[in-house]
């Protein structure tokens, strides 16, 4: 109470400074740096001072046991030269990044625009739709997806019915990467709720006006929809894409940590836990993922440039 | 297991702990058997629970001891104690492996016990072999706690119904590729096959290689085997996939290295390879009775086999009170009531004297991997020089290049080819 009433004195008293005004000033922003505190000492000591010694450690040898030994940019060299588990992660995590990302807007687009008509019931699909994303990252749900895709799982069962033997299809190196990309676009739910958001505020009089002029559903979606949308959809995909980049738990669970079969589940992240904690080296380990943050820059970087061409922000 | 819980909770007793540290500094000595030891070992559940039950009795025996324990699967130990070490925070009693008992113990993260044998450690009655196999240059590094043997496991009964003999002790590698052949002749199930595909397995490979007088790793370090012979290895189980005999490569890629992902408790072979401390693991997951013989044989060949130190208890350098962490591993491996609650869980152990005396609380299964190893003694060759730096990473190599073979992206000798390649370059790097 006391914080609230030196604010309000110090926001009516106007003109000369008044006496003590120093001590108010500091009175009114201690209070200020005490709320935030447990965000900055988080922010300082978890978050900045971990990330600047792993800068460090990036151009050392570590492996724990034994003091770190400066090596230059060794670790970065070997990244770019003579690493194919390197390579075939880059691979995996792009091809990745670059299916999952536009099928999973793609899918939540359109349950979005079906959700939008104002359906009874229309909250409880919403929670329903959103479930899978609260569930997915967990490593319940990547058990269940080894178990749907298994050679006797449900998924293959389904086939049988039609006649067809299904594979085994996360144990498959032609296959395992798909039912990941699969269990990324059933986690829609986010990106639905901000899509059903953004198509809230799209006002309906344009419609209706569209259909006078007689503008088909397609050229309407695509006159209208999309160009209004296009800020929304803007903040899902730069969203998104780093979230793919960041893809961890379903590879490491359903390929029991290893990324394979034949390195085909290998992620970024995964290659990255591997080193550091399979194999203890924390300094390659530390540049790769130095690597990964000035890729993931790079990418909305170039996202942001190309908003020029596709995002309206006009109103 | 929620290992964070115990974390957050181990951390705040820590911090506890450490802001009652001038507290006791003032008060008087306290009595001799007052300590407290911090203990960390991988395992299951089954192991937990005897291992728990083991740590209670201790603390019975022992009043004023308090035991702080932590455990984890094989994957999370190790990147948890060495950031624990790194961290400066590390544990007294640390459950240690053959393969980075060198690690530690050359980077000083594990003390010498030499000065409690005899006296806090009484195991001298292990025999030199067994001390030699938990010492470092020379030292004594650990109290061994079990040995093992690389081992077959197979359903007899399936065996039987198939109308082939199941394998036995000193069958041949030609002979067990025939027998699996009859198998899946007279087989009726589908997608069932004799055999697990033990191309990936490192401890397999390892008898193969021994039995040609060849090595996974010389002395030195360096690689004991070439190109061709892996490009054999490969070869041999490629035929063997060929034949329908073991199971295709995507049913042996489901398998992690661990009972409850091998084909046999899947159901999809009835034969598969292990470590026999892994074999009560293994028949508690499956319904039919299982066995467990040695690994196929070279005719005319060199014993291909060894008894390997499976696991150790180790003292961290750090300890505080080495000797309270000694005379607890004592009690563990040594201390007849403290041996038997452990039982066979982490290996047969190396003391005649326990041996006997746990015998009669064996079960049926257990039993029958004191016998393998009975069985096996007289054909056992000497423990092979310590695994170089850069092992683990090369087993893992091998894993992925058995699969290349498996799913036919390369030829059994480009795989051998590139497994002795790969090998060498992480060597080098190590």
């Amino acid at each position: 109470m006391a914080a609230c009433d030196a604010i309000n004195d110090s926001e009516t008293k106007k003109g000369p400074v008044p006496e003590g005004w120093l001590k108010r000033a500091i009175q009114r922003n201690g209070a200020g740096y005490m709320f935030l505190a447990p965000w900055l000492i988080g922010f300082f000591c978890l978050t900045l001072g971990p990330a600047l010694i792993s800068l460090y450690l990036s151009f050392t040898n570590f492996d724990l046991l034994t003091a770190p030994e400066f090596v230059g940019a060794q670790n970065y060299v070997r990244m770019a030269t003579a690493d194919p588990k390197f390579t075939a992660a880059i691979k995996v995590t792009l091809l990745y990044v670059a299916l999952s990302v536009p099928l999973k807007l793609a899918f939540a687009l359109a349950i979005a625009m079906v959700l939008n008509r104002g359906m009874r019931g229309l909250p409880v699909y919403r929670a329903i739709f959103y479930l899978p994303s609260l569930l997915g990252t967990s490593v319940a749900i990547a058990v269940l997806w080894r178990q749907l895709f298994a050679s006797d799982g449900l998924v293959n069962a389904m086939l049988a019915m039609v006649g067809i033997e299904g594979p085994s299809w996360i144990s498959n190196p032609n296959y395992s990467l798909y039912t990941l990309v699969v269990l990324s676009v059933w986690q829609f739910g986010s990106p639905m709720i901000i899509f059903l958001a953004g198509l809230r505020q799209i006002p309906t009089d344009m419609y209706e006006a569209a259909s006078l002029d007689g503008a088909s559903p397609t050229r309407q979606f695509l006159r209208i929809t999309l160009p209004l949308l296009s800020p929304v959809i803007f903040f899902n995909f730069v969203i998104q894409t780093i979230e793919a980049f960041k893809a961890f738990t379903p590879a490491f669970v359903i390929s029991g940590g290893s990324g394979g079969p034949i390195n085909s589940t290998l992620f970024y992240t995964l290659y990255l836990y591997q080193e550091a904690f399979s194999y203890f080296r924390m300094g390659y380990a530390s540049a790769l993922a130095w690597v990964l943050v000035i890729i993931i820059a790079i990418f909305t970087a170039f996202s942001f440039l190309t908003t020029k061409y596709w995002v309206h922000y006009d109103d | 297991m929620n290992s964070t819980n115990i974390g957050r909770r181990r951390l705040l007793g820590a911090g506890l702990a450490m802001a009652s540290l001038p507290f006791l500094g003032s008060a008087p000595a306290l009595a001799q058997q007052a300590g407290n030891i911090r203990m960390i070992w991988w395992g299951g559940d089954e192991r937990a629970r005897r291992t728990n039950a083991a740590i209670d009795l201790f603390k019975q025996a022992n009043p004023g001891v308090t035991v702080e324990s932590e455990f984890m699967g094989w994957d999370d130990y190790w990147a948890r104690l060495a950031t624990q070490v790194a961290g400066g925070n590390a544990p007294d009693f640390i459950q240690m492996d053959y393969r980075y008992m060198f690690e530690y113990a050359r980077r000083g993260a594990i003390r010498p016990l030499d000065e409690f044998l005899g006296k806090e450690l009484a195991i001298a009655d292990f025999g030199q072999v067994n001390l030699d196999s938990c010492s470092v240059d020379g030292k004594l590094y650990g109290g061994n706690v079990g040995v093992n043997a690389f081992s077959v496991v197979f359903d007899g009964k399936a065996w039987d119904e198939a109308g082939v003999n199941a394998p036995t002790l000193g069958l041949s590698w030609d002979g067990f590729a025939e027998q699996c052949a009859a198998f899946t002749s007279a087989n009726k199930r589908s997608r069932v096959y004799a055999t697990a595909d033990g191309s990936c397995q490192e401890g397999l490979f390892e008898v193969w290689l021994r039995t040609q007088g060849k090595a996974l790793y010389n002395p030195d370090g360096t690689l004991g085997y070439d190109a061709a012979d892996a490009g054999r290895w490969f070869a041999y189980w490629t035929e063997m996939r060929k034949a329908k005999s073991c199971v295709p490569a995507d049913t042996q890629a489901l398998y992690k290295n661990s009972p409850e992902t091998s084909p046999i408790v899947t159901g999809s072979a009835v034969t598969d390879f292990a470590h026999s401390n892994q074999f009560e693991s293994f028949q508690k997951l499956v319904q039919a009775e299982l066995s467990v013989v040695g690994a196929p044989v070279q005719e005319g060949g060199k014993p291909g086999q060894y008894l390997k130190p499976s696991q150790m208890f180790s003292v961290s350098s750090t300890s505080k009170d080495p000797a309270l962490a000694a005379r607890m591993i004592n009690f563990l491996v040594r201390a007849p009531e403290g041996a038997r609650l452990l039982g066979l869980d982490r290996g047969v152990p190396a003391s005649p004297e326990i041996r006997e005396a746990i015998m009669p609380d064996l079960s049926e299964t257990s039993r029958k991997v004191v016998e393998l190893i009975s069985s096996l003694t007289p054909h056992i060759g000497a423990l092979p020089p310590s695994p170089p730096k850069g092992a683990g990473e090369i087993n893992a190599v091998q894993i992925r290049i058995s699969q290349e073979v498996g799913f036919e992206a390369v030829s059994p000798e480009q795989g051998g080819a590139s497994l002795v390649d790969e090998a060498a370059a992480i060597l080098k790097r190590a």
